[in-house]
């Protein structure tokens, strides 16, 4: 039975980036991989050490299973906090790079990523689904 | 004048609308209703404990969002910062407004979701001209 592969996204609220880690995140376990995917929450994983809040169910699951973080800027926080308490990720990926290698989709805002942002997402989440393919043929 | 500023922080939750509604809150305070009171930081570099975040957050009012009983804003900003001004929790805006149903989806977020993100950022706007007039107690 294959192993679930958790996706952790940036999530960051103040950027572009962290928009469409979301965007991207929920189309791969929405859309593109619903039964071998599941969203762990960024904050909710950080805040495993105040057990009180439950966020050691997200850190063991991420002990147990391969993760892929996606991260909205050079910080990586997704991937510091993953590597911090539960382990090495299997990937990252990074929105910044994915934007860059698309000079020609032009998101509109962190607020309303518009159909080029859409469009933007879904590449990301299409970058996201070959990792965990490649993830699972490796197991 | 005070030149202190309000500084929203949402929860980062990508999994249910509750999670929308508290971002959506956030950028409607930020961008129009306090515009030159309110600033945005995202909760992941809190999480990561960033320096100038933190000092930022420190030397100005907090008021986070959250979007399940989890608190991640809350508490991760309790834990990194030690100090909250004030806390909203998205549910209780839904509770107040049984005729708005929060529409499921969450890119892009429905009609009734702006509307109740509407309700919740004209209350953050008004809890930040208190806490900027110092009309109330730090919690």
């Amino acid at each position: 039975m294959k192993k679930k592969v958790g996706i952790i996204a940036c999530s960051g609220e103040k950027l572009l980036g962290g928009t469409l880690s979301r965007a991207a995140a929920r189309i791969v376990v929405k859309k593109l991989k619903p039964h071998d995917t599941i969203v762990l929450c960024q904050p909710l994983f950080a805040a495993g050490g105040l057990e009180r809040h439950g966020g050691q169910q997200e850190r063991d699951f991420a002990k147990e299973h391969p993760t892929i973080t996606i991260e909205g800027c050079e910080e990586l926080c997704s991937k510091i906090a993953v590597e911090r308490y539960s382990g090495p990720v299997a990937a990252t990926i990074r929105v910044d790079e994915i934007m860059k290698a698309h000079p020609e989709l032009k998101p509109k805002s962190r607020e309303d990523l518009g159909k080029d942002g859409l469009k933007l997402a879904e590449i990301i989440a299409e970058e996201i689904a070959k990792k965990v393919d490649e993830l699972h043929k490796q197991r | 004048m005070s030149k202190k500023k309000g500084y929203i922080i949402p929860c980062s939750g990508i999994g249910k609308v509750f999670g929308s509604i508290g971002r959506e809150t956030a950028y409607i305070v930020v961008n129009e209703l306090a515009k030159d009171k309110a600033d945005l930081e995202c909760l992941p570099l809190i999480v990561k404990g960033k320096k100038e975040v933190i000092e930022a957050l420190k030397e100005n009012k907090i008021i986070s969002i959250d979007g399940c009983p989890l608190k991640c804003s809350y508490n991760n900003i309790m834990e990194k910062v030690g100090r909250v001004d004030a806390q909203f929790m998205t549910t209780d805006i839904v509770k107040e407004n049984r005729d708005l149903k929060p529409e499921p989806y969450i890119i892009p977020i429905g009609e009734n979701t702006k509307e109740l993100s509407k309700k919740l950022a004209e209350k953050v706007a008004e809890k930040i001209n208190e806490l900027l007039e110092n009309k109330v107690e730090v919690e």
